[in-house]
């Protein structure tokens, strides 16, 4: 056999092995790791929506509750116009205002749900992934039966045995959310595991919680950071959809109790603003958090999951 | 053989957990005897009532330890029955609820993911083919901007289009109407459900397809002169479906919540309404019993997914 | 080769067609005739010249080999020639087959000929087979796509063509899936559906690289006994010497792009004009060498494709290189013999080349 090995490695040699097949594209390209400008305007609207979620006492917006009839006799709901940005609702309450006041329940529990779910999920699926076995089984048996809950039933049936509070309803969709990201976290940790710089910290002597807390964590965390918004989207979708179904917060608007407010018929033939102003902010919120989360996922390379 | 014994195993007892939880939250965190008799529970200075709590108890076994009136339950279940519904008059059996109901719901399951199939397959192949082309660059935008858009949204949006604005669908549905009236009521729904789906479902696929034509089989085809038409149907498809299913039957159990979301804003009567109205009535065997019976799905389809692994892949047959 | 019944081919097919009729049996007739072909890749690093000018013929009948290293352009020649290119490929020149032009044609008019006339079997049997369709249908696919045969006849016609490969059991394997048969009857299987239709042309695409070494031979012999009993030509594409040696009629040997040395196998191997088709065979262990000998392998690395370097491509790896060789390319030349030609300016055997060897034997580096 001629000796050809020396030359195998060629970078043209990778080139070629493509070649010749039905193309898609220069797929030796430099993967661009860039996280481009929509990325960044996606970033932009989400500090927009959560700067005036957080300050929204300290706006110059109208009272959300109060019912602001114009004087020119016309009754309620507004169109949108210079008096009202977004219209008003029937009630002849400010439907901007009510957006934003209704981004600060919303994103709450957006937030709130996650950070649970990462917590506790993440905790969870960290420890099983790196100590298997028992721990494994156990762990793994508890997000299948999480899992085995069709969400929504799940988070019907707590917030009608509980009360309706925004805690109680951000916990809920939290326990909903430990087990998805729990999936995630374990299965990260587990390609982690088996790497060399674990080996090499067990064989320096580490102990168990320095190499979770030192080497592991830091590498899962920023892969699933990309989940993270994924997840805060999905929770706010799940809490419109609470909503409509009437379980959501007792007290205060959501996004979804917005929609909601809007969408019976007679409402939606005359004044679809009210429902529609809150859907849209909504989608282009979610979109944002998609988007963000998948650009952050493809620029990190992480396994694709389902959430 | 041993696989798949172990797998119904596995199932079982997953099943027994789910019951455990829901029958374990419904009686700590309910009070079924509040259920039962209504504000007769409360009253018990009146020995009529007494009476009554008194013979409510026996017949429920309320007196008994959590785990005596779980196996208790469990017993009648398995033997199909379901229990009375606590809180309509005259106390029907849930089962009568359930065959009620069930059909509608299970129609527009089916209705959905038909439709989801049907369109993304399709579709999925054509941006495959023509894959990072200006055309499936917007398709691809497109797909993930309906992805974002939560069902309740899509169904508002839809039924003020296609409800109010063009008359296209009636907006509520009635039991009483002929089968293609009734069939009719749900395609809006049903449609709602498909949408995001079809996308979720056509996005997979391309991305499948288009690594699965980068293989070397492809090129072998390709080189016995097969029509492009020809690689991507007999050769491409096939291989790529593997993930597909496992999406699809996940799906499914996906979007019974969604259904439920839609029967809601739909007033269909199905399953989803039935089991809102139940917990808002804290009638808890109908809740039990759909709880049950949508967890059963659920594990079923994991089941039957993969079955239809080992069919469509030959390699991991047994 | 049987007379087809599919319909609707291309009219270069059918020129195609009616020339070789008229050809069935004469072997002086050109089949395939390369003239200056190029194949160059727009890519974001540059254009990359994986085929860079070459010119050769193949007759009737004949088998041969190209010979070369990986990122040589080999590979690409043996399917820029068969036109199975991806889209950002650019090609000038001219290929013809049976005198038809089909550099340029559009796929539309090539799968005519593809799979029916001119065939392909590549390195790696295992991925080079659709893994969820049986055996069986992967061979009548062709059959019943350019002849027009019906299931029956198909089948019994694939598993003639199994006997004919040497593989036992050919009524079973048809339902059979790829991976349930071992990588040197997987590569038969290959080789079968390449000459279900009865082509004229075989490219064998490092048909042996994949497998043991045990089964390399046989899978070679089944190539040159069907092309002798087909009358059929092969171009056998490999980076193994060793592999032509036995098995092919004439040999071409390519560097970075380019054809470098062409000649009838045995006057190669007794008559190597080319330094580096020298080094080649020097750094084949041979059996009549002490055991432990170091192996003489050609150091460094191919030259980019995207800036080939100026003079003689080999020149920068070239032991017996001059100043000359890296200012000058050196143009194919024919020794004595026409069939013989080579592109070098101090070829084996020249004053210059016996001058730098004796040095070099003596440092000790040869």
């Amino acid at each position: 056999m001629t000796n050809m090995s020396a030359h195998m490695e060629h970078d043209q040699e990778a080139l070629f092995a493509d070649i010749g097949h039905i193309p898609v594209h220069d797929a030796n390209a430099p993967v661009r790791r860039t996280l481009g400008i929509a990325f960044w305007i996606c970033v932009a609207w989400l500090v927009v929506i959560i700067l005036a979620a957080i300050l929204a006492p300290w706006l110059p917006i109208k009272d959300p509750d109060e019912n602001i009839i114009l004087r020119n006799g016309e009754r309620p709901p507004y169109p949108p116009s210079s008096d009202f940005w977004f219209g008003s609702d029937q009630d002849a309450r400010d439907m901007f205002s009510r957006v934003i006041w209704g981004a600060r329940t919303s994103l709450t529990i957006g937030f709130v749900a996650i950070a649970f779910g990462f917590l506790f999920g993440g905790t969870m699926g960290l420890l099983s992934g790196y100590f298997r076995g028992r721990t494994d089984g156990i762990v793994s048996f508890v997000f299948l039966v999480l899992l085995s809950f069709p969400a929504l039933i799940l988070a019907i049936l707590i917030t009608s045995l509980l009360d309706r509070s925004l805690t109680t309803i951000s916990l809920v969709l939290g326990v909903l959310a430990v087990a998805p990201v729990g999936r995630v976290a374990r299965a990260t940790t587990v390609s982690f595991a088996d790497r060399e710089f674990v080996m090499a910290s067990k064989a320096l002597g580490a102990k168990h919680p320095r190499i979770l807390v030192r080497e592991l964590l830091p590498n899962v965390v920023i892969p699933m950071s990309a989940l993270a918004l994924l997840g805060i989207g999905v929770a706010i979708v799940a809490e419109g959809g609470l909503a409509f179904l009437g379980l959501s917060v007792q007290e205060g608007s959501t996004w979804g109790k917005l929609i909601l407010f809007g969408s019976g018929s007679r409402v939606l033939r005359e004044a679809p603003w009210i429902s529609f102003i809150p859907i849209a902010v909504l989608f282009l919120t979610v979109l944002a958090l998609n988007f963000a989360g998948d650009r952050l996922r493809s620029h990190f390379d992480v396994k694709e999951s389902a959430l | 053989m041993r696989y798949w014994l172990t797998r119904l195993g596995a199932a079982i007892l997953l099943l027994l957990a789910v019951s455990m939880l829901t029958f374990g939250a419904m009686n700590i965190l309910g009070d079924p005897l509040f259920n039962i008799l209504g504000p007769v529970a409360r009253d018990t200075s009146n020995p009529r009532s007494v009476e009554l709590i008194e013979q409510a108890k026996a017949q429920y076994h309320l007196d008994d330890p959590l785990p005596i009136r779980y196996v208790l339950w469990l017993s009648d279940f398995v033997r199909g029955d379901f229990g009375v519904q606590f809180s309509e008059d005259g106390q029907p059996p849930v089962a009568d609820l359930i065959t009620e109901r069930a059909p509608r719901t299970l129609a527009l399951l089916i209705m959905a993911q038909v439709m989801a199939i049907a369109v993304a397959i399709p579709w999925a192949l054509w941006s495959a083919s023509r894959a990072n082309s200006t055309a499936d660059k917007v398709s691809t935008v497109g797909a993930f901007l309906v992805i974002a858009i939560p069902e309740f949204a899509l169904a508002v949006i839809f039924s003020y289009i296609f409800g109010i604005r063009l008359g296209w669908f009636p907006l509520t549905y009635t039991a009483d109407t002929s089968l293609g009236e009734r069939f009719h009521a749900l395609l809006l729904p049903a449609i709602t459900l498909a949408i995001p789906i079809c996308a979720v479902y056509q996005r997979l696929l391309r991305t499948d397809l288009i690594t699965t034509l980068q293989e070397d089989f492809i090129l072998t085809a390709r080189a016995k002169g097969v029509s492009r038409r020809s690689i991507l149907f007999r050769h491409a498809l096939r291989p790529s479906m593997f993930s597909f299913v496992t999406i699809v039957a996940i799906t499914s159990g996906a979007l019974i919540g969604g259904a439920l979301v839609v029967e809601n804003i739909f007033i269909i009567p199905g399953l989803g309404r039935a089991i809102v109205e139940a917990i808002l009535r804290e009638d808890f065997p109908v809740v039990l019993t759909i709880v049950m019976i949508v967890a059963l799905a659920f594990v079923l389809l994991n089941l039957i997914v993969d079955m239809i692994y080992s069919i469509i892949d030959p390699r991991v047959r047994r | 080769m049987s007379d087809t019944g599919a319909a609707a081919r291309s009219p270069a097919a059918q020129r195609v067609e009616d020339h070789l009729g008229r050809s069935r049996t004469s072997t002086d007739v050109a089949l395939i005739e390369v003239t200056d072909l190029k194949t160059h890749f727009a890519t974001e690093r540059g254009l990359v010249r994986a085929v860079d000018g070459v010119t050769l013929t193949l007759q009737r009948g004949k088998s041969l080999g190209v010979v070369g290293e990986s990122g040589s352009g080999k590979t690409i020649l043996s399917r820029s020639i068969m036109g199975l290119l991806p889209k950002n490929a650019v090609t000038s020149g001219s290929v013809r087959f049976a005198g038809q032009e089909i550099l340029g044609l559009p796929d539309k008019q090539m799968r005519h000929l593809w799979g029916s006339e001119m065939s392909m079997v590549f390195q790696n049997p295992l991925n080079s087979l659709n893994p969820v369709m049986k055996i069986g249908r992967q061979i009548t696919e062709p059959l019943k796509l350019h002849l027009d045969m019906d299931r029956a006849n198909a089948e019994a016609t694939a598993v003639q063509l199994l006997r004919d490969v040497h593989i036992p059991e050919p009524e079973r394997r048809l339902k059979q899936y790829p991976h349930e048969l071992s990588g040197g009857m997987r590569q038969r299987v290959m080789i079968a559906i390449a000459l279900a239709c009865g082509p004229t042309v075989l490219f064998a695409d490092e048909p042996t690289t994949a497998l043991d070494v045990t089964v390399q031979a046989q899978i070679l012999d089944v190539i040159n006994e069907q092309r002798r009993d087909r009358n059929m030509s092969v171009v056998l594409v490999t980076h193994d010497l060793g592999v032509v040696a036995g098995h092919t009629d004439h040999v071409a040997v390519m560097y970075g792009g380019k054809l470098v040395e062409s000649a009838p196998t045995t006057t190669l191997f007794a008559d190597m004009k080319m330094p580096y088709t020298k080094a080649l065979m020097r750094s084949i262990p041979k059996l009549s060498e002490p055991s432990h000998t170091r192996l003489a392998a050609i150091p460094g690395r191919p030259p980019d494709l995207v800036s080939p370097p100026v003079g003689c491509r080999f020149a920068p790896r070239c032991a017996h290189a001059r100043p000359r060789c890296t200012q000058e390319e050196p143009p194919l030349v024919a020794t004595d013999d026409p069939s013989h030609l080579y592109a070098c300016w101090y070829p084996v055997g020249s004053p210059e080349w016996n001058e730098r060897d004796a040095e070099l034997s003596e440092a000790g580096a040869v």
